[in-house]
């Protein structure tokens, strides 16, 4: 592999064919599992090697509908916490469907798309306009964008976290007109200060009333605005439009599912985004045809993306236990999260996680290690309903190597050196005698390996 | 990257003292170990706290020129009434929760630089935060922080201690990126440390990882194998430092006021950090301002008045600079939420017993504004030159990219 051909654009975004040097094989499709989802078990690995790579990918991008019965579950479950009205609650509600879901790329783009339109629990304060907000994402995360803006503006839980519950056309407040522009649509530096003033107007008389969004006509400032070049009487919804008309929109969206299933690092140039904002601009902001692209390219399967990738906590988290068949308190697990800084529905900011080197400093680090030996000591975790030695035991697991080689397939996007499997073995064959106890200390020591933060 | 780690000074007071706080008890150390208070501490030993205000602090109703109409009129609803106000001049008052830092004022340990910002400023909290932190724009590269570059210059300290500490809970500040050093961030004093069953085992494994497949090319595993590394031998360090403090002083119980009450802590344990770096978030007042900044700068003059109180009972008064700032002000009219816009110039603040007390800087021009914001007299890279040449003793210019002029900010 030569670096010229990554910088290539064409050659980029091209399917990918399998070949010796870069055979579809369990360590690939596992990297196609962990970044398209959370992750999978080794059978599910092992049967996707007889497929191709293009036609496991379409399935799972196909597979953007929740099916009824898990979603009846789901949904039963999150309806049991909104009645206490904590939205702190209510993140295990969704930590649940993080574990479960049969539909992981579905789940996925719904916590991307959170981190997009960055929402906060702790200054709106409903949980039902949280959960609303969330069933929105979720029903647009492999829709369509433009739709997905369009609602969001709409939106109770947004409009009250960017103090827009109210919009008066004497002094129009800026908070979600600029946020609109430099967050959510075109990034900062595509829009002027004046259109942010412009745009402010278009949206007066936007208002939450009884928790439901509403227009008050007597507050819309009717006189004729000018955003972005266009000139005209606009409303709210025309506002929504030009900003989504810019050719600054695609190519932003691009950019940030390139870093988010891609690489972390380096920002791609202009012209290896410019592919995949056509693509956008084409299908008239449908997303679903961009992750079947990325998912399917070139790119994707080189040696510039696989651990080119800092796990979130969730993807560490939810990763190991859906490797693993693994159950689990999953309060503990929600609390967990914002605890090492991706609480779900408490986003640092509008601007979402940063991610990539963001998410790791000594106290997250530490905290991840203990968030896994409070999981791993809790008796409350079961694999596939059993001990972890007796999973791995159907797993044809015997020796301590072969765990080794599991974990590895399974949790790491790098191989272990020899220094480091020996190590392990130091570790683990300090317990001897208890199998459960080896077992549990060798994947704590796994999980909170250096490598094994990487995607 | 390794930390070594040492014997603390103090570590065996930790065994007879334990570790958990009792405020009002003050345990008198052996005066052998207490620091000699000198009047004037070597650059060297000088420490600098940061306070970033983060959303975009009002400076107008920080420090109010209530003597100017214009500000009346600017805002019908949010201005503060004159009699409310801790005046301080014929001209200006401080906002009326500020009790703490008047005081601090008329102790002479408070000065303040008004219309602090920079050229063609940028209203998105992100882009100007990113520009106060680094001190480049968007155009240019700018992986690591001023403070970061500061700790590139640095050699190692004797003791192996972390040349800057961040408390807190949100990511890492950009600030104190750098390209030699990792520094710790402590979310929480009691939780810095490896839990379960395995701990130590764990602790072998981590502390010194050979390096992987002889110098990887990957960048970010490189990233977390130092990461971890220096994540495990802080947590040691910082642990036992951090044992048997006694304080007369009461913090606030506020998030600001605990993270402060621990650097007092740390400082006074005799580590040798030199940086500390905390937030103090919730000031992107766009809505119903008044109520919430009213406690935000409560929450701030409390904490930082009870920690230089406390540094001073300890001797440390003279040695520690706490320096304030926010990625900008707020537009001088109000707008229909009872809030304020984003803005662009705005106050900094130092705190402590080695500056030059006093307000630096005009009164704000009301009618002379820049899309309906404050024009900036100040830099705040002339402030940044001032801490990093009078206070912290080294040359700023490699630092902030150029020469700024300094400003008189230390006695």
């Amino acid at each position: 592999m030569n670096d010229m051909k990554f910088a290539d654009p064409t050659w980029a975004w091209q399917p990918f064919e399998p070949t010796a040097d870069r055979p579809w094989d369990r360590s690939l499709v596992s990297h196609l599992y962990r970044r398209a989802g959370f992750g999978a078990d080794l059978p599910s690995i092992e049967k996707a090697i007889d497929r191709s790579p293009a036609d496991v990918v379409n399935e799972l991008v196909a597979s953007n509908r929740e099916q009824s019965d898990f979603r009846a579950t789901a949904d039963a479950l999150a309806n049991a916490t909104l009645a206490g009205g904590d939205p702190a609650k209510l993140s295990a509600a969704w930590v649940y469907r993080l574990l479960y879901t049969p539909n992981q790329v579905l789940e996925k783009l719904t916590l991307f798309w959170h981190g997009h339109f960055a929402t906060g629990a702790e200054k709106v304060k409903d949980a039902r306009m949280m959960w609303n907000q969330n069933q929105l994402l979720r029903e647009h995360a492999l829709g369509n964008f433009g739709d997905l803006a369009m609602k969001i503006s709409h939106d109770p839980a947004m409009l009250i976290y960017l103090d827009s519950a109210i919009n008066r056309k004497a002094h129009p407040n800026e908070n979600f007109a600029r946020e609109l522009m430099e967050l959510f649509c075109l990034g900062e530096g595509n829009y002027s200060e004046k259109d942010v003033l412009e745009l402010a107007r278009c949206f007066t008389g936007w208002e939450i009333k009884n928790k439901k969004f509403r227009k008050n006509r007597y507050q819309h400032d009717s006189k004729e605005k000018s955003v972005l070049g266009q000139s005209g009487n606009f409303d709210g919804e025309d506002g929504v439009r030009i900003v989504l008309e810019q050719p600054a929109a695609p190519k932003f969206i691009a950019r940030k599912l390139y870093r988010f299933f891609v690489c972390d690092e380096p920002r791609p140039t202009d012209a290896m985004l410019q592919p995949l904002a056509d693509l956008l601009r084409e299908h008239d902001f449908e997303v679903a045809p961009v992750i079947a692209r990325i998912l399917g390219s070139n790119i994707f399967y080189s040696t510039n993306s696989v651990g080119r990738k800092i796990k979130s906590p969730v993807e560490l988290v939810i990763g190991t236990l859906r490797c693993l068949n693994a159950t689990t308190n999953t309060q503990r697990v929600a609390k967990g999260l914002r605890n090492i800084g991706q609480g779900l529905f408490y986003p640092p900011n509008v601007k979402g996680w940063d991610g990539g080197r963001a998410w790791i400093n000594s106290s997250t680090l530490l905290g991840r290690a203990n968030l896994v030996a409070d999981i791993l000591d809790s008796n409350t975790t079961r694999f596939d309903g059993k001990s972890l030695s007796e999973y791995l035991h159907t797993q044809n697991v015997r020796t301590t190597d072969q765990a080794i080689e599991h974990f590895e397939v399974c949790l790491l996007a790098v191989r272990l050196d020899e220094a480091t499997k020996a190590q392990l073995r130091k570790t683990t064959a300090a317990h001897t005698g208890d199998k459960e106890r080896q077992m549990r200390s060798l994947l704590h020591a796994v999980t909170s390996l250096p490598v094994c933060q990487l995607a | 990257m390794h930390i070594a780690t040492n014997q603390n000074r103090r570590n065996f007071l930790g065994s007879s003292i334990s570790g958990a706080t009792a405020l009002g008890i003050g345990a008198a150390l052996p005066a052998c170990f207490a620091e000699a208070a000198s009047a004037a501490p070597k650059a060297n030993e000088r420490i600098l706290v940061v306070v970033q205000m983060s959303g975009g602090n009002d400076g107008l109703n920080t420090i109010v020129p209530f003597a100017d109409d214009h500000y009346r009129s600017a805002r019908p609803k949010l201005a503060i009434p004159k009699n409310e106000l801790r005046k301080i001049s014929d001209e200006d008052g401080l906002h009326p929760s500020m009790t703490g830092i008047e005081e601090l004022l008329q102790n002479g340990q408070f000065a303040a630089i008004r219309n602090v910002g920079y050229e063609k400023p940028n209203r998105s909290h992100f882009e100007s935060m990113d520009i106060w932190h680094t001190c480049r724009r968007k155009d240019e590269p700018r992986g690591d922080g001023w403070l970061g570059r500061y700790l590139d210059q640095q050699p190692a300290t004797s003791g192996g201690d972390v040349p800057a500490l961040h408390l807190g809970q949100e990511q890492q500040p950009v600030a104190v990126a750098s390209s030699t050093v990792r520094v710790p961030t402590v979310k929480d004093l009691a939780e810095f440390q490896l839990r379960g069953s395995d701990k130590q085992s764990l602790r072998d494994l981590l502390e010194n990882r050979p390096p992987t497949n002889p110098s990887s090319d990957n960048d970010l595993l490189n990233f977390l194998q130092s990461s971890t590394t220096s994540a495990i031998a802080a947590s040691q360090r910082v642990t036992d430092a951090a044992q048997g403090y006694k304080s007369k002083v009461k913090y606030p119980e506020t998030e600001l006021g605990n993270k402060l009450r621990v650097v007092a802590q740390l400082i006074d344990a005799g580590l040798t950090t030199r940086i500390y770096y905390v937030q103090h978030d919730g000031f992107d007042t766009h809505a119903q301002q008044a109520e919430t900044h009213s406690v935000l700068l409560r929450q701030w003059s409390d904490a930082v008045s009870a920690l230089i109180r406390d540094l001073n009972a300890h001797d440390h008064g003279q040695r520690v600079c706490v320096m304030t700032f926010s990625e900008f002000g707020r537009r001088v009219s109000e707008n229909a939420s009872e809030g304020t816009d984003h803005g662009a110039a705005g106050p900094m603040f130092l705190c402590g017993g080695g500056v030059k007390a006093g307000i630096i800087g005009k009164r704000p021009n009301l009618t002379d504004l820049q899309q309906g914001d404050l024009k900036h007299e100040y830099d705040f890279r002339q402030v940044y030159a001032s801490v990093l040449k009078d206070w912290l003793g080294t040359d700023p210019t490699p630092i902030l990219g150029k020469e700024y002029q300094s400003l008189p900010l230390f006695a």
